[in-house]
């Protein structure tokens, strides 16, 4: 099983050579669900990185790992069930695959589900890279009552097979064997049988006659062919700079002619069952739901149960939260102390203020952070680990569909009422990118906690009993500016060949892996903190330095700004102290109530203000007499239409990875957020 | 008939597939070719279609359930 009947030489077990810095490349290949995660996690541990393909929107995973004194780096490479072009993600693991920089490829494959799964090595066959399979889920097939012998399939593939359980520690030995002896034979895979099986479809010899005079790197003429007669739009843009017009042309025709993607598939299918004759017994495996599918896919039950199951999800999360969340507000609160310090050492005022009202207010609000980010990608995580996750996409498909999203996008919504960072960084199980952004850019107009504690308050102190009705008329504004955001939005982000349905696998429920998932949801938390750190510390000191005033609040920069430009925010119904209280609030939204008390009230500053210092004892009398109604609805308005805060903005870049459209959607809730508050005042004026 | 007329617990053999090449490519990428069987599991309104194929539990949306066709085995 082990594969080393291909390598004459046992291993050069600890052999340490410093100079080698990386040994080698694999390149992690294998369909949804197959275990790919499970596997590159288990191997890299914390040793990841996350970041972008070099000039794609898509996400990458590489990650290190060392084995007997030498290190190896690890890609995981994205994409759905097949290697047909039908989304960037596979043209990134095309390319990748075949451009050198990939010593070989590890094909997962799942050996509950072999011969469906076998498609992805079915579709890989042709291309001229070194590789090796790994027959994933050993233990899940055991149990359906299959024998599966890696030896018959390895003598007709050609290339090393293994029987393997992911999560299973004990099984990496042999990993790396077959690793290591791979590498040293550079094994390509056999597939004469394949193509006998092609030769059978029309057109497909004369093609390949064709194709076998221009040579694509790292792919065979068969490959080509059979890629151009499923209509692959790069292969096929590639020939056609290639051929001359008229071998083009005769490409073309030929692959019309073909039966196209299903004689090919076909084909596939019937090499797979060639390679399996012999090497699995068949096995009867029901054919039924169980309980727990029977509630989540039920007509009326499925969303409720649903959304149930999130939500008992996150509450439980904040238990691991919560001492982080409180390991951040202590660190707010030593801002007393230390101011006391540094005044005592006399330090200069401006200093001791970026130290505290900068440095040590951005570190409460990151860690604070953290708190949230390890609770949502622990349950969104746990959630798709044991399977729910795409039992969510399969019930909400339809409803999320309407806004040219995945059925998976409910749930950053769902976590947005009450934290949009937390919304923003769930939203990371979105695996099409334009989605991703769509969803983040949606989901900060559901208002967060944070404004519900805010909005009643101000509601009811300036319209007592009619606040209910105000909250209604905000959630119906939500609604609709969701609806008119996602057309917006949704143009420039979501590709009409997106918006297919869903055709998707429902995994079986899986035991969850704690071991691992808690590594990835570290990691993660690791991640985070140090993107988002520089973020917010920009943010606050920007902050900082335009409403620094030394004393009082009324000299700041920001406060003589906001003097001056009231002439035009008074159009918006907002006198300077209510603008730059909406400015405020764009930093934190349970400040804002504190900036005005510090403006009307005339003591303390704007930054401890919006950072929560306390609230003047008789704020609600002091609203009432400085602010009239059109203007307290205004301003309602705005701040629970305005961008979240800083740390959801951290967030949402974290999740994007692009500062375009980070700035694009902050600058787009910035305006909509005034205009709103226009239309409101204006009622208001009529109103009152 | 198409896969999306089938009543939950009824199997079939797909029999054909229509569409633009990029649905092809994905719907054959899942297991589903012609000569394939499939059991319908649920089918609900405004709903994908559930089913079992290859040993795979499958969510396929209903509007393109309607390109493939498929002749229904007697039990
Ligand atoms: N029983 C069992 N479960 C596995 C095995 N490999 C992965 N899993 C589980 O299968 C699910 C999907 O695995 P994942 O690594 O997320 O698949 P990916 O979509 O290919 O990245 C997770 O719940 C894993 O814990 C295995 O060999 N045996």
């Amino acid at each position: 099983m082990s594969g080393c009947e291909y390598c004459d030489n046992k291993s050069e077990k600890g052999r340490k050579n410093s100079a080698d810095k990386n040994a080698a490349t694999i390149a992690l290949l294998g369909q949804p669900n197959s275990g790919k995660s499970t596997l590159f996690n288990a191997l890299t541990g914390l040793h990841q990185h996350v970041g972008n393909w070099p000039g794609k929107t898509v996400e990458q995973k590489t990650g290190t790992f060392t084995h007997n004194g030498k290190s190896y780096t690890i890609a995981d490479l994205p994409g759905s069930y097949s290697m047909s072009a039908n989304s960037d993600e596979e043209v990134i693991t095309r390319d990748f695959i075949t451009s050198d920089e990939a010593d070989i490829v590890c094909i997962l494959a799942d050996s509950s589900q072999l011969e469906r799964s076998l498609f992805m090595l079915a579709d890989y066959a042709g291309i001229n890279v070194p590789c090796f399979l790994v027959l994933n889920m050993a233990d899940v097939a055991r149990q359906q009552g299959k024998q599966i012998n890696p030896q018959t399939i390895e003598a007709k593939l050609g290339v090393p097979v293994m029987l393997f359980s992911a999560p299973d520690t004990k099984s990496y030995d042999t990993f790396y064997e077959t690793l290591e002896c791979a590498l040293r034979d550079k094994p390509y895979l056999n597939v004469s049988t394949l193509e006998n099986e092609y030769k059978n479809i029309s057109g497909y010899n004369e093609i390949v006659e064709i194709l076998s005079e221009n040579d694509r790197h790292g792919y065979t003429p068969m490959w080509l062919a059979i890629k151009a007669m499923e209509k692959d739009k790069v292969v096929l843009d590639s020939l056609k700079n290639t051929l001359s017009l008229d071998r083009f042309n005769r490409v073309e025709s030929l692959s019309n002619q073909s039966g196209g993607a299903i004689a090919t598939g076909s084909a596939k299918f019937a090499w797979i069952d060639g390679i399996l004759n012999g090497a699995v017994n068949k096995a009867d495996v029901k054919k039924s739901i169980g309980k727990l599918d029977r509630i989540f896919t039920h007509k009326f039950w499925g969303k409720p149960a649903v959304v149930l199951t999130v939500l008992i999800g996150l509450i439980a999360s904040f238990i691991p939260a919560m001492p982080l969340m409180a390991a951040g507000m202590g660190i707010g609160a030593l801002k007393g102390p230390v101011l006391t310090g540094l005044t005592a050492i006399h330090c200069p005022t401006f200093l001791s203020s970026i130290i505290c009202d900068v440095i040590i207010q951005s570190m409460g609000f990151v860690v604070q952070m953290l708190g949230f980010v390890f609770g949502v990608t622990l349950v969104f995580g746990l959630l798709e680990e044991v399977g729910i996750m795409a039992r969510i996409s399969f019930v909400f498909d339809n409803t999320m569909g309407k806004l040219g999203l995945q059925g998976k996008s409910v749930m950053p919504f769902l976590v947005s009422f009450g934290c949009t960072m937390g919304g923003a960084a769930g939203a990371r199980v979105i695996d099409n990118w334009g989605q991703k952004v769509l969803t983040i850019a949606l989901a900060w107009a559901v208002p967060c906690g944070a404004t519900w504690a805010i909005v009643p308050m101000l509601s009811t102190t300036f319209f007592g009993a009619w606040a209910p009705l105000l909250i209604a008329v905000i959630l119906m504004i939500m609604v609709l500016h969701i609806w008119i955001t996602g057309k917006i939005f949704s143009r420039g982000l979501v590709k009409a060949e997106d918006r297919y349905g869903m055709i998707m696998e429902l995994p079986p429920y899986h035991k969850p892996k704690w071991g691992s998932l808690m590594r990835y949801v570290f990691g993660r938390t690791k991640d985070t903190f140090f993107r988002v750190t520089k973020v917010i510390l920009i943010v606050c000191f920007v902050f900082w330095l335009i409403s620094y005033s030394g004393g009082d609040a009324q000299e700041s920069f920001l406060a003589k700004l906001g003097m001056l430009i009231e002439p035009v925010t008074k159009f918006f119904g907002m006198p300077w102290q209510l603008f730059i209280a909406f400015i405020a609030s764009s930093i934190g939204k349970e400040g804002a109530v504190g900036v005005l008390s510090a403006l009307y009230s005339g003591s303390g500053s704007v930054i401890a203000a919006t950072s929560g210092a306390a609230v003047a004892a008789n704020i609600n009398e002091l609203l009432l007499a400085n602010i009239a109604k059109p203007e307290a609805l205004a301003f309602i308005i705005a701040v629970t239409f305005n961008m979240p805060c800083i740390v959801a903005l951290a967030a949402t870049y974290q999740e994007i990875h692009s500062v375009k459209w980070t700035a694009l959607i902050s600058i787009y809730y910035t305006i909509t957020a005034l205009l709103l508050a226009f239309a409101a005042y204006h009622i208001g004026l009529l109103i009152w | 008939m198409s896969l999306s007329d089938l009543k939950p617990n009824t199997e079939a053999i797909i029999s054909g597939i229509n569409g633009d090449a990029r649905f092809i490519s994905r719907i054959t990428s899942i297991g589903l070719t012609p000569g394939c069987r499939v059991t319908v599991i649920k089918n609900d309104k405004n709903r994908p279609v559930l089913m079992y194929s290859r040993d795979t539990m499958i969510a396929v949306n209903r509007r393109e359930c309607a390109d493939i066709r498929v002749s229904e085995i007697n039990a």
